[in-house]
């Protein structure tokens, strides 16, 4: 049966260099696995310890948020869980190593979102850490994180923040972010 | 007033404050669920206690990653002495980081931009 041979999914993920990937209910406990076996395996090859600490934190970053977009789709009474459902993968590409993201989100989140990450995509080095510095001093809401994951993960990528957006229904998108360190 | 200790779990630091003697120690990894939760009953300690120690308050930081829910709650505990400092209170802070991690040397950089009290990278190495 198709759906029994594993093999085919397999390629699939090594085509696309992942070496790395959850896909599921994500929780606090799978986010700390999952980055226990991404630090071990990074500190099999030779990379310095800053680069070694990127990848750890763009993928916190990373996996924190779609856990954040996942508590908001329970809160807001989403029953298909499938919409609580997130995919976190690490893979490598010419040489950098590149962390994605993908969940579902409300329609209406997608704007303000894609805004913020074009702003980004414009700002050099010395302008993000001006404005992570003003972020880092704004007032936050009780359980919020704070805005800074965006503009941190920026100042550790080579390259500027890639997104997509997939419309699934009239109501709901999914949108991948992919940041290559 | 009493001290306040909490034992280190993968994703938060342990937490070892002495009101007693104004030490206060933090060290391992801070990328909680949730960092405001976590690190409200470390802020309204430090509040409580600032209001009152008339002596030298030292806090030592050895945290390895800190993600940017922490990095801003870190920065209310800074906001916090910087104020007692301001009012005449006695503060340092020694953060404690790998000579050979420059981002980690960075994130340390970046903390001590933001304050006046005296705030000295050490390296892990040299202790």
């Amino acid at each position: 049966m198709e759906q029994n041979d594993l093999y085919n999914l397999r390629q699939i993920v090594n085509e696309r260099g992942v070496l790395i990937s959850f896909a599921g209910p994500f929780s606090h406990g799978i986010i700390e696995e999952i980055g226990q076996a991404i630090t071990r395996y990074l500190e099999s090859e030779t990379l310095t310890k800053a680069y070694l600490m990127d990848v750890f934190s763009v993928y916190i970053e990373q996996a924190q948020n779609v856990c954040k977009y996942a508590d908001k789709m329970m809160k807001e009474g989403n029953t298909d869980c499938d919409f609580n459902h997130g995919i976190v993968t690490i893979g490598k590409n010419d040489g950098h190593h590149v962390v994605c993201a993908g969940n579902f989100l409300r329609k209406s989140d997608v704007p303000p979102l894609t805004a913020k990450l074009d702003a980004l995509r414009n700002l050099d080095g010395e302008e993000l850490k001006a404005l992570y510095k003003q972020q880092l001093r704004k007032e936050r809401k009780p359980g919020e994180g704070g805005g800074l994951g965006l503009i941190d993960m920026s100042r550790k990528s080579a390259l500027p923040l890639e997104y997509k957006v997939r419309s699934i229904n009239k109501s709901y998108s999914f949108f991948s972010l992919c940041a290559t360190l | 007033m009493e001290n306040l200790t909490l034992q280190e779990t993968r994703s938060t630091p342990a937490i070892h404050f002495d009101a007693t003697n104004g030490i206060l120690e933090i060290s391992g990894e801070s990328y909680p669920e949730n960092s405001y939760e976590f690190y409200k009953p470390i802020l309204s300690w430090i509040a409580r206690f600032t209001a009152h120690y008339k002596g030298p308050i030292v806090l030592n930081c050895t945290i390895h990653y800190l993600n940017t829910g922490s990095t801003k709650s870190m920065m209310d505990v800074f906001d916090l002495l910087e104020d007692h400092y301001q009012q005449g209170g006695d503060i340092s802070v020694q953060w404690h980081c790998d000579r050979d991690n420059d981002r980690a040397v960075e994130t340390a950089e970046e903390f001590m931009e933001d304050v006046t009290f005296t705030f000295t990278i050490k390296h892990l190495a040299d202790m």
